[in-house]
């Protein structure tokens, strides 16, 4: 076909086994001109190097779990398309993780992140089913939803430069899908998330770089939750001195 | 290419069965053009600090008497203050465009009973501000009112 054309791609290998640190491994692979990245992945699996080892599941951007650095980018790989790219393509894990082999990271320490902000609905009264659902209108739905399409792709833990200098950093989607329960009107945690964000290592380590909005791709702006965030944390500690709160 | 990063980032608090490698990021992370932007951003703190000192400077000088402070004024028009001060300008500038660029976006939905205005109105009300304030500024330090 004379539309295929040939790219290099650079990709990081790194075997627990064999290797004391990542290294890079080329591949000449025949592109067609409507490939994503990760098709370019999947051939180099399937037609060259049966040992590469590379996440990947939905091919729509859904699932996050094609999450890699395309040239030094964090990116989904099913929704990077080639065209984009030069003949030379470097592919490589996730910035900011543990390496467990090939392009996979380790995302034990980004689960725990997730647990300190208690992500569930927290009720001081679990309602009964005879009283019927919880219900919303648009405008509370509206207040939480943008912050509710994370699909924990952790493009933008790679992409924050506060993560990669403080470990102990909640980070982007974390911080976000905890400020997403606090905004929703069924939950009652607020005081509870608010406490844990005006902790060490939280909303008020973010420097505003604004990366993680700049790489998210579904446009959840974490930025704006994390600064939202601290915003009402504050509100939340000021209130504790005039509103009695039980405990 | 890629560089050793922090070993700690996202490491989980109990290692994992298997050994892993530690984190990397590419070599030139500090150096791509968001990044430096943010830098620079981060930068202008050093000029803020300066200007801090030479209001230290003015106040003493205004504390020291007539003599002082004209020897003060007269410091100001040579060519390294004048291009410190440009340079405090451009700082302020930058921040503040960067500022009332992100600043929209940070407030939450809602604040109790009352609800921000939408985000365009929101940065044109903070540029309005600003250049009101600066004018009135201009208005008294230069000495148009009160006359």
């Amino acid at each position: 076909m004379s539309d295929v054309k040939k790219r290099t791609f650079v990709v990081t290998r790194f075997d627990p086994d064999r290797d004391q640190v990542p290294k890079t491994q080329s591949y000449e692979v025949p592109c067609r001109p409507d490939w994503k990245v990760l098709d370019a992945l999947n051939f180099i699996k399937d037609e060259i190097d049966a040992t590469l080892s590379h996440r990947w599941s939905c091919r729509m951007a859904v699932c996050g779990s094609c999450g890699m650095n395309v040239n030094g980018e964090p990116k989904l790989t099913c929704k990077t398309s080639l065209e984009d790219y030069g003949d030379t393509v470097e592919v490589a894990p996730l910035s900011n993780f543990p390496i467990i082999r090939d392009l996979v990271i380790d995302m034990d320490g980004f689960m725990e992140k997730f647990r300190a902000v208690k992500p569930w609905i927290i009720a001081a009264k679990q309602r009964a089913v005879e009283e019927g659902t919880y219900r919303q209108s648009p405008e509370q739905l509206a207040a939480f939803k943008q912050f509710s399409m994370c699909i924990n792709c952790m493009l933008c833990y790679a992409a924050c430069p506060v993560v990669s200098q403080e470990p102990e950093f909640l980070g982007p989607a974390a911080i976000a899908l905890g400020h997403r329960y606090n905004m929703d009107s069924r939950d009652e945690g607020q005081p509870e998330r608010n406490a844990v964000f005006r902790g060490e290592g939280t909303v008020f380590n973010c420097s505003y770089a604004n990366e993680c909005s700049e790489v998210c791709p579904k446009n959840v702006d974490p930025a704006a939750a994390i600064n939202q965030a601290k915003l009402n944390a504050v509100i939340d500690w000021a209130t504790s001195f005039v509103v009695r709160r039980e405990k | 290419m890629a560089r050793p990063a922090n070993p700690h980032a996202m490491a989980p608090s109990r290692p994992g069965p298997t050994r892993t490698a530690p984190p990397q990021v590419p070599d030139d992370f500090w150096t791509r053009p968001r990044m430096r932007t943010y830098l620079l951003f981060d930068a202008t703190g050093v000029v803020y600090l300066c200007v801090g000192l030479v209001a230290l400077r003015v106040a003493w000088a205004l504390a020291a008497g007539p003599d002082a402070w004209q020897a003060l004024m007269t410091s100001f028009s040579h060519p390294l203050y004048v291009a410190f001060h440009a340079l405090a300008l451009a700082a302020a500038l930058f921040v503040g465009v960067r500022f009332f660029r992100l600043f929209p976006k940070a407030q939450p939905a809602r604040i109790g009973p009352a609800k921000p205005p939408p985000r365009p109105v929101l940065q044109a009300m903070l540029y309005a501000a600003w250049g009101a304030i600066t004018l009135g500024l201009l208005v008294v330090l230069g000495g148009i009112w009160p006359s």
